[in-house]
């Protein structure tokens, strides 16, 4: 078994694809993508939100200190052609031509309308196609520091001060008083997709070089020349599982390291408070525990990932069996990601959703041991009987010579 | 010397079979089974080679899987020195050396690390392993590459590899499944060679072959299957005699029609 072990590990490691998946990728490629894509995003948002568009108004003279503020905030910038506007319609026209951004049209004046007893419904004509849009948020928050100004004015005309004002306004005012500490309250936010990422990287770390080891053997016809060594088919399964285990942990450790030190040097460039406090309130024996509850689930795959490879008869079947294998497993870690899905004694017999609701526990500090202990020796079952399923899959001559 | 007795052997159809069954159907499938080897039956001593001849699809591979203990027959013994290997299939794997056309090498290991490792499988010592390797090296003039890693090998080098493989466990027979197939004259003249040191050993081997001038040029004894079944077996000199022509090609298509006729 060992000599099978030794051996795996000497091919893998010399698999320039192998090392790009379990090294490569996790230590330089992803934070790189990362990087790139926080940095293309931040650009395109700083581009948004420092661009400054064109607008005409139809009757600013209604609301003129609301008109004002519009002409001079930075990002507005007050058409200037010959055109002019005197309906919604022309606006309109005008935004699809691209000849303004933005068209506000006031019906009425405010004044009079409040006086009136009556709403005045302003109209501001812009694409509202563009994900990352500014544009109404700014008039609106214009419009809204214009109308309370009007309500406060003419509350004020009818001799009710501003505190009153505020108990008229809001007559209740709700306030939270938080039990759970800072670290429950980030655990619950965050700790549901730290599994989500966690353990799809254990199923990856595994699938590879499965692939290899399981379908790689038939296609190269060295499969047979191996059956026929006086090793037993356990001894040869253990060697192989052995090496999965080995490389799915490796694949998690070494991507899991690769994120702490990445993200150790963002935040020494930019002030990411939630990402400081999160990591502060981990403790070296969460980390531990969350490492041991992934190893039966590391051995689970590592079964299921064998299995599925030595009935595959290729390298690209045992790919076409494996993306199935990838979806049902995220489905269980969703299933802990939903509202009101929590750990108790059902849920902790459930495969790998257990896992993730204990992840997230661990993570808020509010881990039951008990329970942990259960899902640990659930989770050990299930791995156990799979690799025996695994080492009776070893021994049918038609999986084995399909 | 190995002696294989009513071997047969029947595989499940798969429905993927069963729904591209041709209009033509082989008299050994029937509702769920295909019943690839129903008898075989040959031997072959000390220094014999023997040829196992048959058309494709007649069996000769399962038999040969058989004997290598790759696949268990539902019926039928193979005994190698009195052992019947289909009961203790670990004395097989440890007695019997296999090589076939087919067989690959591990492409990121070199030659060396790639025939070590079978040796170790085979539960041979560290300073056994290194004074076989050291005779495989001489005997098949390997030096030059063992070095190297088997995937960046030329085919007549892969298949030098290959034998070394096999036969580093010093088995007491050696079994050839079409070993020459899709080799070039010189790769196919290092195999041809690579018997005759063998048979001058005593060492008992046994290759199937659809080439009948190997046959001639190495083979003491030949068995033909035919449909699942043996159809002959006996010297090459019977065989001439049964198949009435001294042309070997001839020869084997009188005893196939012959015993398809009966």
């Amino acid at each position: 078994m060992f000599e099978v072990f030794k051996k795996e590990i000497t091919e893998l490691l010399r698999d320039k694809k192998t090392l790009i998946f379990i090294v490569a990728l996790p230590v330089a490629i992803f934070p790189l993508l990362f990087a790139v894509m926080a940095f293309i995003s931040s650009q395109a948002a700083l581009e948004a939100e420092q661009k400054v568009h064109t607008y005409a108004i139809i009757n600013g003279q209604y609301a003129q200190s609301f008109t004002d503020k519009v002409f001079y905030h930075k990002s507005f910038e007050l058409y200037k052609g010959e055109q002019t506007f005197t309906s919604v319609e022309e606006l309109s026209e005008a935004v699809k031509a691209g000849i303004i951004d933005m068209g506000i049209y006031l019906p009425s004046d405010a004044k009079q309308t409040l006086d009136d007893a009556k709403q005045s419904q302003w109209q501001v004509v812009y694409n509202d196609a563009k994900t990352i849009n500014f544009l109404f948020d700014r008039v609106k928050e214009l419009a809204e520091e214009f109308g309370n100004n009007l309500r406060a004015q003419k509350l004020l005309s009818y001799g009710i001060d501003e505190q009153q004002q505020q108990a008229i306004i809001a007559p209740i005012k709700v306030v939270k008083v938080d039990t759970a500490d800072k670290r429950e309250n980030l655990g619950e936010k965050i700790g549901g997709f730290i599994p989500y990422l966690l353990i799809p990287l254990v199923l990856m770390g595994a699938t590879y070089p499965a692939i290899d080891l399981g379908a790689g053997e038939k296609e190269r016809g060295t499969l047979e020349t191996l059956l026929l060594t006086p090793i037993t088919r356990t001894q040869l399964v253990l060697g192989k599982f052995i090496t999965l285990l080995a490389a799915s942990i490796a694949t998690t450790t070494i991507t899991v390291l690769s994120m702490g030190i990445w993200i150790s040097i963002a935040i020494t460039f930019v002030d990411l408070a939630v990402v400081k406090t999160a990591f502060s309130s981990l403790r070296v024996l969460d980390l531990a525990l969350i490492f041991i509850i992934l190893l039966p689930v590391a051995a689970i795959f590592s079964s299921l990932a064998l299995a599925i490879s030595i009935y595959a008869r290729t390298f690209k079947e045992a790919q076409n069996y494996m993306t199935p294998l990838s979806m049902g497993v995220i489905f269980p870690i969703i299933v802990a990601l939903l509202p009101n899905i929590e750990l108790n004694a059902k849920t902790a017999f459930i495969p790998v959703t257990n896992v993730a609701l204990a992840i997230k526990e661990i993570i808020k500090g509010t881990i039951d041991y008990t329970l942990l202990g259960l899902i640990f020796l659930a989770t050990v079952v299930v791995a156990g009987a799979l690799l025996a399923f695994c080492v009776k899959w070893f021994n049918k001559e038609a999986v084995l010579f399909r | 010397m190995i002696e294989v007795s009513g071997l047969k052997k029947k595989f499940k159809l798969t429905k993927d079979h069963k729904k591209n069954k041709l209009d033509k159907i082989d008299p050994r499938e029937d509702k769920d089974y295909f019943h690839s080897v129903t008898d075989v039956s040959f031997y072959c001593a000390q220094g014999e080679v023997l040829g196992l001849l048959g058309p494709n699809g007649a069996g000769k591979t399962t038999t040969l899987r058989m004997i290598s203990t790759a696949l268990k027959p539902d019926a039928g013994s193979i005994h190698i020195g009195g052992e019947n290997i289909i009961k203790n299939p670990l004395f097989g794997r440890k007695s019997i050396g296999f090589l076939s056309g087919s067989t690959g090498l591990y492409g990121r290991l070199t030659v060396k690390e790639n025939i070590e490792y079978f040796a170790k499988l085979h539960g041979m010592s560290k300073a056994a392993i290194s004074s076989r390797c050291d005779e495989l090296f001489d005997l098949l003039d390997m030096h030059s590459f063992i070095d190297k890693r088997a995937e960046n090998l030329s085919t007549g080098m892969k298949q030098k590899a290959n034998i070394a493989r096999a036969v580093v466990h010093h088995p007491a027979v050696v079994v050839l499944d079409e070993p020459t197939t899709g080799l070039d004259i010189m790769t196919t003249q290092t195999v041809i060679n690579f018997i005759k040191g063998l048979k001058a050993q005593g060492t008992p081997v046994i290759f199937s072959t659809h080439h009948l001038d190997e046959v001639a040029l190495l083979c003491d004894r030949v068995a033909v299957i035919n449909e699942g079944k043996s159809c002959f077996d006996g010297s090459l000199e019977e065989f001439k005699k049964v198949g009435k022509s001294d042309e070997l090609n001839q020869a084997f298509m009188n005893i196939l029609t012959e015993k398809s006729d009966v």
